[in-house]
């Protein structure tokens, strides 16, 4: 049992592979397994792990803590929201909310949104040109650390404020609903649609997955991870570390565009709480307790840690805040790599072995713990004293 | 012409003069070594080269052009290379991987994505690995290296870059008598086709390197000259070379 307990947990391969076995093999069975009401709720979450692998290619590779994530979620999920709400409307009709305002006539910059190809880059194309110009500007004036995060949480508020204020354009405080309008002639909220918009989450994931490999793997990568590490060296080296930050930055606001439309048709709103400050925060928590630069890390904690908010939430709706701050607490005291890399680093074996099953192991420590050792070693003792005192006794 | 020339370089400091009315040339091909005591400015002088200070007053030309104002990869691009005081590799990365990065070539974030190393330039980091003897070591992460291998890496990383004027910052420093030996050895054959300075603390090293010697002392060129003729001068004598000159014959 042993053995073949360590052996499980020390195949280098399994231990790589599992949490997309755990992946795979979900998103195989849990459809048909979990009803209407949970499958949608993990579809959502997944959603989420999009805007975490963005925050996991900016943060665990290329150094910069970003809180204004939410910005580039709420952008993408107010572009499909917006094209929702035209997309259902008879010829002249205006969006319902308008008419308790006194808005007449359509704004300009809602014309395009009728359009789905239009709506289809813009979800994520005009997150990413947000995030490139913030970007850009932050970064070719060499802020970074503390100051960066400080910057991206003000940028927040300024977003989430004035999405707040403006009823007359956006409905304001009340945000867009998404339920009660149809794509393709099915309506949103549906259980049928519900459960294909699962399926595109699931691709959109897997697909936003491998682009941040692709990303991370090749000198590119590399050159992240040099200006986490040593941006001033990669300075004298020829590199102009802002291109590569304001790129990157640029990304994960696409990726946060993207996972903003799933997560707004998945939950049947898109509102101005999306860019509310602990929102963006929790992000960070989220990649941070599945495991900084290991982008599989940044989806598993997205999911685990929403889909233990919501179960625990409806039994112990007032533990919820503290079982995060717990499990960040214990993520920065002891588990520096995260779930994941804890788990590619061993140590389920280990606390396996800390808690029943001894661990095998080669070093001699070790080897003197185990009771039949330490048994033939009495024995060894003794004989080898008997002999010493036959040896000793005749001077 | 001179590869580099500054004339008449200040950089101040809330009033401190950290370098005062600096003059230097250094020609195409040239071995030079900069020696001065601790606060003399050698490395303040270092980056005002490449950029990382601006300086207050004067001029610094590459080529005979100004650098002044340009940003650090723009210099470096310009074939100005720099080997930092405390070595500097990319710890989470493998000696291969920093080489990778170094190595000369388009530098843009796209080239990176799309371009591939071209086989003249893997050839180029093997080859480079071979001669800092990290093969052995060329897949594991170069946090884990030891000081030296450390220094020669980030030596090796400098020759990759290929750069037409190489600032070496303190390369000896840490090493063993073998080691300094060979980084010597090395910093000689890239004078002539590279044109090299020297910033070093340890006077044999500079008298086996056979270059000329540069004295700074608080922010300015105090004399030039041969190590023999600097380690005579009086000035010298004073300033910094005390002890160093009675051992010498």
């Amino acid at each position: 049992m042993a053995d073949f307990a360590s052996s499980l947990f020390s195949s280098r391969n399994l231990r790589r592979s599992l949490p997309w076995l755990v992946i795979v093999v979900a998103a195989l069975v849990l459809p048909a397994v979990l009803p209407p009401f949970r499958l949608n709720l993990l579809g959502r979450f997944l959603s989420l792990g999009i805007v975490a692998l963005g925050v996991d290619l900016i943060w665990g590779y290329t150094g910069m803590l970003s809180l204004g994530q939410g910005i580039f979620f709420a952008l993408g999920g107010y572009a499909l929201g917006m094209y929702l709400q035209l997309d259902s409307l008879e010829p002249g009709q205006l969006p319902e909310f308008f008419g308790l305002y006194g808005v007449k006539g359509l704004p300009a910059f809602w014309q395009p949104f009728s359009s789905p190809v239009f709506t289809l880059f813009a979800v994520w194309v005009i997150p990413a040109l947000v995030a490139g110009l913030l970007g850009y500007l932050v970064f070719r004036n060499r802020i970074k650390g503390v100051y960066f995060s400080i910057l991206t949480q003000a940028a927040l508020l300024v977003f989430f404020n004035f999405f707040n204020g403006q009823q007359k354009l956006i409905n304001g405080t009340n945000g867009l609903k998404t339920d009660t309008a149809h794509i393709f002639g099915i309506l949103v909220g549906s259980d049928g649609m519900q459960r294909n918009l699962f399926w595109v989450t699931v691709v959109l994931v897997i697909g936003a997955w491998f682009l941040c490999r692709w990303l991370t793997t090749g000198r590119f990568g590399d050159a992240l991870v040099a200006i986490r590490d040593d941006e001033p060296r990669l300075r004298f080296t020829g590199y102009n570390p802002t291109a590569y930050k304001t790129l990157v930055f640029a990304v994960a606001g696409a990726l946060a565009g993207v996972s903003g439309a799933l997560y707004t048709v998945q939950s049947g709103i898109v509102s101005p709480q999306f860019m509310a400050v602990p929102f963006s925060i929790e992000m960070v928590i989220w990649v941070a307790v599945g495991g900084r630069g290991t982008l599989i890390g940044a989806i598993l904690g997205a999911v685990l840690i929403n889909y233990a908010k919501s179960l625990i939430s409806e039994q112990l709706p007032e533990t919820w805040l503290f079982i995060q701050g717990g499990l960040f607490l214990l993520v920065v005291t002891a588990l520096p790599d995260g779930l994941v890399g804890w788990w590619r680093q061993g140590g389920p074996g280990r606390l396996l072995a800390m808690v029943v099953l001894p661990q095998r192991s080669l070093t001699y420590p070790a080897l003197d713990l185990d009771p039949e050792v330490q048994a033939e070693h009495s024995q060894f003792d003794t004989q080898g004293s008997e002999s010493q005192g036959s040896k000793g006794g005749p001077r | 012409m001179n590869l580099l020339e500054l004339r008449g370089v200040s950089v101040s400091f809330d009033g401190f003069l950290a370098l005062n009315d600096l003059n230097l040339q250094l020609a195409p091909g040239e071995l030079r070594a900069v020696i001065g005591p601790n606060g003399a400015g050698k490395t303040t002088f270092l980056d005002v080269i490449t950029g990382k200070l601006k300086p207050t007053k004067g001029d610094v030309l590459f080529r005979g052009k100004s650098l002044v104002g340009q940003s650090e990869h723009h210099i470096s691009r310009l074939g100005i290379g720099r080997k930092f005081q405390t070595p500097r590799v990319y710890q989470n990365l493998t000696p291969r991987r920093n080489l990778e990065l170094a190595v000369r070539g388009p530098h843009g974030p796209f080239d990176l994505l799309f371009g591939r190393l071209s086989s003249e330039q893997r050839d180029r980091v093997q080859h480079l690995l071979g001669v800092v003897g990290l093969e052995s070591h060329a897949a594991q992460q170069s946090g884990g290296l030891s000081h030296g291998q450390k220094q020669w890496l980030e030596i090796a990383m400098l020759v990759a870059q290929d750069p037409e004027l190489l600032l070496v910052d303190e390369p000896v420093a840490g090493l063993t008598d073998g080691e300094t030996e060979r980084t010597g050895e090395l910093l000689r054959q890239l004078a002539g086709d590279h044109t090299v300075l020297v910033i070093e603390h340890d006077m044999d090293f500079i008298r086996d390197l056979q270059a000329p010697v540069t004295v700074l002392h608080e922010g300015h060129v105090l004399c030039e000259g041969s190590m023999d003729q600097v380690q005579n001068d009086p000035r010298v004598i004073e300033v910094y070379l005390g002890s160093e000159t009675q051992e010498a014959p």
